[in-house]
């Protein structure tokens, strides 16, 4: 497979010291890492629909071996992501080299591999009292009140375990310490989960950083729509400040401060709701 | 930096569901006058809207559904 020998001449043309791919375990295509020492096993690398966060691994090691230098098998998500991590200097583009794998499908590639191409089913229970996986933000905003909105998010998030699967999947999620785990802001070990508090955090931090991978409502086992969450507020992030993670190598509005202001502070007229 | 944060915090309460409860004023420390204005009409917006649905208590009583 034309993959496999790209991957070959990689590691033994000493490109890379460790290709973070995947190879099938009981059915299941799992992160693993190939080296020059487990040469043999390159003929299990594998691709299909499934994804993980690659790019997290890679950021792990390179926080142990500094000088490491990865090979890792990219999609457009991961490609988004490792720029990401590039601009907040988790990992430097000389030390990466990218295997691009197909992805999404175009006009002028029919086919595709992603785990997202399936979209999300939405029973009727949670399109009746919780937010449709699949609807738009400004739908949203549009059909709903204030109060109306404010509950469905409210039933949504009620649903947390605390699981912590969304900042673990995350492959933008790099702080060493995490607020979600501050015992003065929300403490870890207790339920039910601070909610909104908990998934308003999560979301404040995905603000310029979130590279809409989807990942965090694949792991989220109750379902809450996190993706449509954070999508949002990369939405409010690119109507503000004009910028999109990933996109480039341009860093986060929120990591600098601008040489002149220009937004200016809201004027306080809102109207309350059903004021007579 | 504050106006950023700021400005994209209250557009995300708007999509929650908690528009008008985070102002933003830049009040120096020689503005009295308006500073006493911009709290009593923050305050009075605040009462006409009632109560913030967060409370831990309307949520035990049921005023939110979950």
């Amino acid at each position: 497979m034309n993959i496999i020998h790209q991957v070959e001449q990689l590691i033994t043309q000493d490109k890379v010291d460790i290709f973070l791919g995947y190879k099938e375990l009981d059915g299941h295509l799992i992160p693993h890492g190939f080296t020059r020492d487990n040469l043999d096993e390159l003929k299990e690398l594998q691709t299909g629909e499934n994804r993980y966060s690659l790019e997290k691994i890679a950021t792990h090691l390179t926080e142990k071996h500094p000088d490491i230098r990865i090979g890792i098998i990219a999609r457009d998500c991961n490609q988004r992501s490792l720029n990401l991590l590039y601009t907040w200097n988790q990992l430097n583009p000389d030390q990466i080299e990218t295997v691009n794998v197909n992805c999404c499908p175009s006009p002028l590639k029919l086919h595709g591999d992603c785990s997202y191409l399936e979209p999300k089913q939405t029973g009727a229970f949670k399109k009746e009292h919780g937010i449709d996986f699949n609807i738009d933000p400004d739908v949203l905003v549009d059909s709903y009140d204030n109060n109306e909105r404010f509950s469905r998010w409210m039933y949504e998030f009620s649903k947390c375990i605390k699981c912590y699967g969304c900042r673990n999947i995350c492959p933008v999620c790099f702080c060493t310490e995490c607020s979600l785990e501050h015992a003065s802001l929300i403490e870890p070990g207790t339920l039910p989960a601070d909610i909104p508090i908990f998934h308003l955090v999560r979301a404040t931090h995905m603000a310029g950083r979130c590279i809409d991978c989807g990942l965090c409502e694949d792991a989220c086992p109750s379902h809450i729509p996190l993706r449509l969450l954070y999508r949002e507020v990369n939405e409010i992030v690119s109507s503000v400040f004009d910028y999109r993670p990933g996109d480039g190598m341009e860093k986060s509005p929120f990591t600098i401060i601008g040489d002149k202001v220009v937004l200016e502070p809201k004027p306080m007229d809102f109207q309350v709701e059903g004021e007579k | 930096m504050t106006i950023k944060r700021i400005t994209f915090i209250q557009e995300l309460l708007k999509f929650i569901g908690l528009e008008g409860r985070l102002h933003l004023e830049w009040i120096s420390s020689a503005e009295a006058q308006k500073y006493v204005q911009v709290v009593t009409d923050f305050t009075e917006k605040i009462r006409k809207m009632g109560p913030n649905p967060l409370r831990a208590d309307s949520i035990l009583e049921g005023e939110i559904i979950l």
